[in-house]
């Protein structure tokens, strides 16, 4: 197996009164689309901040590319910050030849590849205006292409898609598997476990500064989500209450309206409860053995509130 | 290296590209021209005609020949005698009203016994003609109390010279053609450019700082060089385009002074103006950009960790306040500097870095002190800029990544030991 990206060993990093991230450490393989997983609050910004040298880590190291951090490696390594925010009165152009000069890039070349992106992504016209100018939309679009004018072999996306239509956010995901397709490597945080679970190879799910699980998205699934079975009602609902309360066949169920889903009990068989179910008058409309989705499996690990909290705007800290 | 050179350009063009750039450096000049004018203007007007009279309350022949003596000491000054009476004061009053005289002289007795007169009129505010009617009126004064002790009338008037005492500097050994007020003008005249200057290219590097930690930039940039880099570059770039300002405002004062001169030359006649651009020489040139250049980076230094640990720009504006009230005390002692460049306050503003930078040009421009005291007060400078750039690179390091409310001194404090 080839280096990988990045490691991240043991690294904590601690604020005035709390434990941000706490000894945490994670491995992204070269050439995989990596999503780091986990509810607001949980760390995954002040890990990124750590990997990319923005924040010392108070214990710990980070390796990219096998040797050296973030800083050191600037030139192959692209960041989009979680907030976003480019210099209002400069003109595009110039935004993007500078960020790309940050990044060892010489303002020649940059400005053909700017040319080029902002072409791609129906920018070209705007190049001369000031990034006031642009329309939110826009200025992510800006934003995203100074983070890969420089053609980084490392990608790192906080909170990825936040803020973004849903227009702009399949243009987004349609450039990061392209980048992927070419072997680059891409570590993007959402708290948005759909959009994680369509794009992402692995996962690592962290809360409260601790890793939860990682591995590959398949691996986490088998090891941690268990047989599933999907069902949903047409109508009568027979004696499903009683029926998925009985421990013997359903370890847990999360039902809601016609449709639920159901982890099997080790040893059950998914026929019983289908026979069980007709017998009691229920009316189906779809039995599907099922792997887990990954939201079931986040919330499984960090807990409903945890999960529910992850809803919520973040609290600022520092 | 290659990337603080983006940051340094980056601040350069985006400032240089802005309407407040072009509106400062043409503004400079066109004040300093707006200012002569003023001057040429109010000059041209203070040496016109006057129309007075002379209410003559006097019982003797005194008053007459006051009337015609004040008529030969200042030719402009078109001097009638009226004799005092009932009425007299009041249609004098009406008179300066509608205007046809300036003013008018009272005279009597105790003029001559005391020297009690009074002048009442519309241009009494004019310093020129008061103090030339105050002249004249003592030196008749002088020679009619001479006279009537029996002194002989051309003893009197070879007696009497008009004094006329020239103001030069000296420099070293050298006597400057810089007169008094030029030598004052250029004290003032640098201790505002300084103190502007160094303000506002200062307050330049805190809202740029601000700028970047608002939108958040300053994230992205962090990841890609080292935190002391970009606020260097900052500094420079910013303090760049002061130099470009202050050259274009010194090189076209230097041009105006060169235009105010020959045109002196062309009309002697001319009276001339009191703002005259002084020539200033090369070793205090040398000072003024010397030390503009350091005291710009002690500010500048400050000014970014203030931006640093500022979430918005009305914060920042207040944060600002106590560095430019330290800023404000060499500038608001310019005046003891000029009255006395020697005193025990003008040497210690001189060595306390955070003054110096404005007071020891002014200083300098004033009397040229011990090169001694300037080697001393250059490494005090020199070695302060040193530590507060030092210092404020800590709380920008940390600042710039800090969200929520304005760190306490004692926290600032932390930041700078652990950062």
């Amino acid at each position: 197996m080839s280096t990988p990206a990045l490691v991240v060993d043991r690294v904590t990093k601690r604020f005035a009164g709390h434990t941000a991230v706490d000894a945490l450490s994670l491995s992204v393989p070269s050439g995989v689309i990596y999503g780091l997983l986990g509810p607001n609050g949980a760390g995954k910004s002040t890990t990124i901040r750590m990997i990319l040298n923005i924040y010392v880590p108070d214990g710990g190291s980070v390796q990219l590319f096998g040797e050296g951090s973030g800083r050191d490696h600037s030139a192959r390594v692209g960041y989009l910050p979680e907030e976003r925010g480019l210099y209002n009165r400069m003109r595009v152009i110039d935004v993007l030849l500078f960020l790309a000069q940050m990044k060892g890039l010489s303002r020649r070349v940059a400005r053909g590849r700017a040319l080029e992106w902002l072409d791609r992504l129906g920018l070209a016209d705007w190049r001369m205006r000031k990034v006031n100018e642009l329309s939110k939309g826009m200025q992510q679009k800006v934003q995203f292409i100074s983070t890969v004018l420089h053609e980084p072999d490392l990608l790192i996306m906080d909170e990825a898609f936040s803020g973004l239509d849903p227009v702009n956010a399949q243009v987004l995901k349609d450039t990061v598997l392209d980048l992927r397709n070419r072997g680059k490597t891409i570590l993007l945080s959402t708290h948005i476990m759909e959009q994680a679970e369509k794009l992402c190879d692995h996962v690592g799910i962290i809360a409260r500064g601790k890793k939860l699980v990682d591995g590959t998205l398949a691996d986490v699934k088998r090891t941690h989500g268990g047989r599933h079975v999907l069902v949903n009602f047409d109508g009568a609902r027979g004696d499903a209450d009683r029926i998925f309360a009985d421990r013997r066949l359903v370890t847990k169920a999360d039902a809601s309206g016609p449709f639920a889903e159901l982890e099997l009990a080790s040893g059950a068989d998914a026929q019983d409860i289908l026979k069980a179910l007709v017998t009691s008058q229920a009316r189906l409309s779809r039995f599907e053995l099922a792997e887990p989705s990954l939201n079931k499996i986040f919330v499984d690990l960090v807990g409903p509130e945890a999960a529910r909290a992850a809803e919520k705007p973040e609290v600022a800290h520092a | 290296m290659r990337k603080v050179l983006a940051v340094i350009r980056r601040e350069f063009v985006e400032r240089v590209r802005t309407r407040w750039f072009w509106i400062g450096t043409v503004l400079g000049p066109v004040l300093m021209i707006a200012i002569i004018g003023f001057q040429m203007l109010l000059a041209g007007q203070g040496g016109g005609h006057r129309e007075i009279a002379l209410m003559d309350r006097t019982s003797t022949a005194f008053g007459a020949d006051l009337a015609s003596q004040l008529q030969r000491a200042i030719p402009r000054f078109h001097v009638v005698r009226v004799a005092a009476g009932a009425g007299v004061a009041d249609s004098l009053l009406a008179e300066v009203e509608a205007k046809r005289i300036d003013g008018y002289l009272m005279v009597s007795d105790s003029t001559l016994t005391d020297g009690a007169a009074e002048y009442r009129g519309s241009n009494v505010s004019s310093i020129g003609d008061m103090e030339q009617l105050h002249a004249a009126l003592q030196r008749v004064l002088f020679a009619a109390r001479l006279e009537e002790r029996g002194i002989d009338t051309l003893l009197v008037q070879q007696a009497q010279v008009t004094l006329n005492l020239e103001t030069h500097k000296i420099m070293g050994r050298k006597l400057t053609g810089e007169s008094g007020t030029q030598s004052f003008m250029t004290g003032f005249g640098m201790a505002i450019l300084l103190f502007v200057a160094i303000l506002m290219y200062g307050v330049n590097v805190m809202s740029s700082v601000l700028e970047e930690k608002t939108t958040r930039v300053v994230e992205v940039l962090v990841s890609s060089l080292k935190p002391f880099q970009l606020m260097v570059g900052k500094v420079i770039g910013a303090g760049a385009v002061g130099i470009v300002q202050l050259s274009v405002w010194i090189v076209s004062a230097k041009l105006l002074s060169g235009a105010q001169h020959r045109a002196a030359l062309a009309n002697p006649a001319a009276i001339t103006p009191s703002f005259q651009f002084p020539n200033i020489p090369t070793a205090t040139l040398v000072i003024f950009v010397l030390y503009f250049l350091l005291g710009y980076f002690l500010y500048a230094g400050i000014y970014a960790a203030v931006g640093a640990m500022s979430s918005t720009e009305a914060e920042a504006r207040q944060a600002q306040v106590p560095v430019q009230l330290l800023l404000m005390v060499p500038y608001l002692s310019f005046f003891a500097l000029l009255n006395d460049p020697n005193s025990r306050i003008a040497v210690w503003l001189t060595m306390i870095p955070f003054w110096s930078p404005i007071a020891t040009p002014v200083r300098w421009g004033a009397s040229p002190f011990p090169v001694i005291q300037l080697v001393v007060s250059l490494s005090i400078l020199l070695v302060t800029v040193i530590f507060v750039t030092w210092v404020a690179s800590r709380i920008y390091r940390v600042g710039i990544l800090m969200t929520g409310k304005r760190p306490s001194l004692r926290e600032l404090v932390r930041w700078v030991r652990t950062a």
